[in-house]
């Protein structure tokens, strides 16, 4: 009998904010047109592959051997071969003003002493300003520099012994016992890249892009239907319906949630159809991250708007949560490259932890095996930041 | 002059009796740079490495302790039974390195040693750190082996310029500097604009003699000059906390300072003029000027990775211009020849809001 009559108000309630929310049109576009933008535009332009470097050589050699260590290393993509300069000054000029990424200087004397087999060195210039680029350019450059002396020792070194190969093919033990005095070691690292074979970078940001905007736009639209209530000053009519204040509170949250589920489940369809994100683990698992994701963010939207006076003060302070929340999540930017002072404090933020679990679930296909202390850390995280929104905005009727 | 003086001194006083938005304007911008200038890199060092050593023997061993004393990784246990995938599927490591059978015999015997490196390439950027690392260890140790054939043919000496400790923190803290300037006071302008409108206290502007160029003019002088406090402050950040110093001639760094805060409070005004909606615009500021400062400005990425589509927006966005002059001004040091286009392009771009922000006056003038 109660029950019935606490799903009467309660269904009544509920209809009247879904009606609001409906009829507020600006809050709808805020629900579908923003998320949508947002994951197409960072999955599209976050792209942190460092690819098509502007590459300035000097060849003071002008040989077959120093064009051919030079076409070692714009082979891959990394390096584009932008110029060639006749003397080290205008590269140096070049690349101090920014038209040039990385520099080689081929000596003079390279091809000559190639052939004597005295080592020589060739000179990488390198604009660091960006610390990350630097780093794999100066990669890509020695890799390409080793692979060049590699195939050149291995040519020397071969050679001999294919011709004793050829002359007394049988000799085996005589033939390793020469390999032995003769080669450098050679230890051969091939890296298998899992999960991500073609480095798609989009991959990374599109799932960490995904719990940000849940919670953010969560918390944004949640703000804005809660706040509503107290700028019309309609609280006092709500007080006066026979409904309890919990029951005011549930059915106050209970449609946001069922549409910004529905915000998800399209963020979800864009990642899945435009970026060919794999699904890999379990989608129910992705959708309860979700869900808690989901009412994180109303919580968060609840206690601005008991903070806040207007809808204006809201928004200002959405402004000093909302930024540190999204930058210190990893969802852009791994949590393991932050300073270690900053690392413990992703512990304590949910987006942090459901991008941990979108990345594991749809990307690796990780089960709950793995995922739970993420998704117990969200949990209580949602329980945590329901509860003390729901409290406060219940004190805030009373 | 007088009366656009009086309209920039109204302006401060409002900001100033506003607890919030004075608290938007001082704290935010230093707190947010403070916070998340050195949070912003990409450069994962010391990531946890799981081992699967199938030979066990000595050189075996000094190969893997060559990647337990690197600073790019430290070695994680493998628990016993379990496989290299699938630690990297419970992140407990970032890659797996698996040793084979008989590779001490095959390098000693001058045979191709083929190691395997499984990389979790979930964050693509690690996982090319991660291989690059891995890269490097592994030739350095093969050079050590076989140092009785001496160095390699070919050395490379590389120079790293304008960040040689190659700090991210450099790179960094001048694209949050830029990021704050590119948000806060705009959305001050935007804020005391739209203020006007949707109080209907721009009724009372029209009923004044003050003519709407002065009026617009009087706002950005306010605009400017809060923009120059948080601008202070935010330099002395980078001065401090981020260990930066002018690398050359800072004259081009200040002229594109003012023009680049002259055309963010344009910008600003621009949207409160167009919008009387105090919560909408600052949404369009914010959205506006955060979503394409840190998008399409190389702030953070480059931008020669954004699809050509999308690339030409960028040519729009004032931030990407001050990036290049405070980059240049902060590491590089080129000065006037190597930044004016970019001064030029942000006092271009100014202009252009000033101009359409008054022609929104204009015409809102003629509506009312």
């Amino acid at each position: 009998m109660t029950s019935s009559w606490w799903g009467g108000r309660f269904v009544a309630l509920a209809l009247k904010e879904l009606r609001q929310i409906r009829r507020d049109r600006r809050l709808m576009m805020s629900l579908i047109v923003p998320p949508t933008l947002q994951i197409l535009l960072f999955g599209f332009a976050l792209d942190s592959e460092v690819r098509n470097l502007r590459l300035g050589v000097v060849d003071e050699s002008r040989t077959a051997e120093s064009r051919e260590l030079i076409s070692a290393i714009t082979q891959n993509r990394t390096f584009r071969l932008v110029g060639s300069y006749g003397t080290t000054s205008g590269l140096e000029t070049d690349l101090a003003s920014g038209r040039l990424d990385v520099g080689v200087v081929v000596p003079y004397d390279f091809a000559r002493f190639r052939a004597r087999g005295r080592p020589v060195t060739v000179q990488v210039l390198l604009n660091a300003v960006n610390a990350n680029t630097a780093q794999i350019a100066q990669g890509a450059v020695e890799g390409a520099v080793a692979w060049v002396n590699r195939e050149s020792e291995l040519a020397r070194s071969t050679a001999p012994s294919a011709r004793i190969q050829r002359v007394v093919p049988d000799t085996e033990d005589a033939l390793r016992a020469y390999h032995a005095r003769t080669t450098p070691a050679r230890i051969e690292l091939r890296p298998a890249f899992l999960f991500n074979p073609g480095l798609v970078n989009a991959w990374f940001i599109v799932t960490g892009v995904f719990g940000a905007l849940i919670i953010l736009n969560g918390s944004l639209v949640a703000a804005a239907t809660m706040i509503k209530e107290k700028e019309r000053g309609t609280v006092e009519q709500l007080l006066m319906t026979p409904a309890s204040a919990f029951e005011i509170v549930a059915a106050k949250m209970v449609p946001l949630f069922v549409l910004l589920m529905g915000m998800a489940v399209l963020a979800l369809t864009v990642a899945r159809v435009v970026f060919h994100v794999p699904f890999r683990g379990s989608i129910v698992l992705v959708l309860t991250a979700c869900a808690c994701c989901v009412l994180t963010g109303i919580g968060i939207g609840t206690l601005i708007s008991t903070l806040a006076g207007s809808a204006n003060q809201a928004q200002l302070i959405s402004f000093f949560v909302n930024p540190p929340f999204t930058a210190l999540s990893g969802a852009f930017t791994p949590i393991e490259a932050m300073p270690k002072w900053i690392q413990p404090w992703a512990h304590l933020n949910p987006i942090a932890h459901f991008v941990a679990i979108a990345r594991s679930v749809l990307v690796k296909g990780a089960g709950l095996d793995v995922v739970y202390p993420h998704l117990l850390a969200l949990a209580t995280l949602t329980a945590v930041l329901v509860g003390i929104s729901a409290w406060r905005f219940r004190r805030q009727l009373g | 002059m007088q009366r656009i003086i009086a309209q920039a001194r109204k302006e401060l006083t409002q900001i100033i009796r506003d607890r919030l938005a004075l608290a938007l304007a001082l704290i935010l911008p230093v707190g947010l740079t403070a916070l998340l200038g050195p949070s912003m890199s990409l450069t994962v060092t010391d990531m946890p490495l799981a081992v699967q050593d199938l030979d066990q023997t000595p050189l075996s061993r000094r190969y893997v302790d060559a990647f337990a004393t690197s600073l790019t990784f430290h070695i994680v246990p493998l628990p016993p039974g379990a496989s290299p995938e699938s630690v990297l599927i419970a992140g407990r490591a970032r890659a797996a390195l698996i040793i084979p059978e008989h590779f001490a015999r095959d390098v000693q015997r001058g045979r191709v040693a083929e190691i395997q490196l499984l990389v979790d390439a979930t964050d693509t950027n690690t996982a090319l750190l991660a291989r690059g690392g891995a890269a490097q260890i592994t030739g350095a140790f093969a050079q050590r082996l076989s140092a009785t054939n001496g160095t390699p043919a070919i050395r490379t000496a590389t120079r790293l310029w304008f960040n040689p400790g190659r700090e991210p923190r450099k790179f960094y803290g001048p694209g949050m500097f830029v990021l704050s300037l590119s948000i806060f006071p705009p959305v001050l302008a935007a804020l005391a604009m739209s203020r006007e409108g949707e109080q209907k206290t721009i009724l009372q502007v029209y009923v004044s003699s003050i003519s709407a160029r002065e009026f617009l003019v009087g706002k950005i002088l306010a605009g400017l000059i809060l923009g120059l406090g948080q601008w202070c402050l935010v330099l002395g950040l980078m001065f401090t906390q981020f260990d930066l110093r002018f690398a050359g001639d800072p004259t081009a760094f200040l002229a594109a300072s003012v023009l680049f805060l002259f055309c963010v409070v344009s910008f600003g005004t621009l949207v409160g003029a167009a919008v009387p909606n105090q919560a909408a615009a600052v949404q369009i500021v914010a959205l506006g000027g955060f979503l394409l400062a840190f998008l399409l400005s190389g702030l953070t990425f480059p931008i020669e990775n954004v699809p050509a589509a999308l690339r030409w927006i960028s040519s729009l966005v004032q931030a990407r211009y001050f990036i290049v002059v405070v980059r240049d001004a902060f590491l590089q040091g080129g000065g006037w020849p190597a930044v004016w286009w970019a001064v030029l392009a942000i006092g271009a771009l100014g202009l252009v809001y000033y101009g359409l922000a008054w022609w929104t006056m204009r015409r809102m003038q003629v509506k009312a």
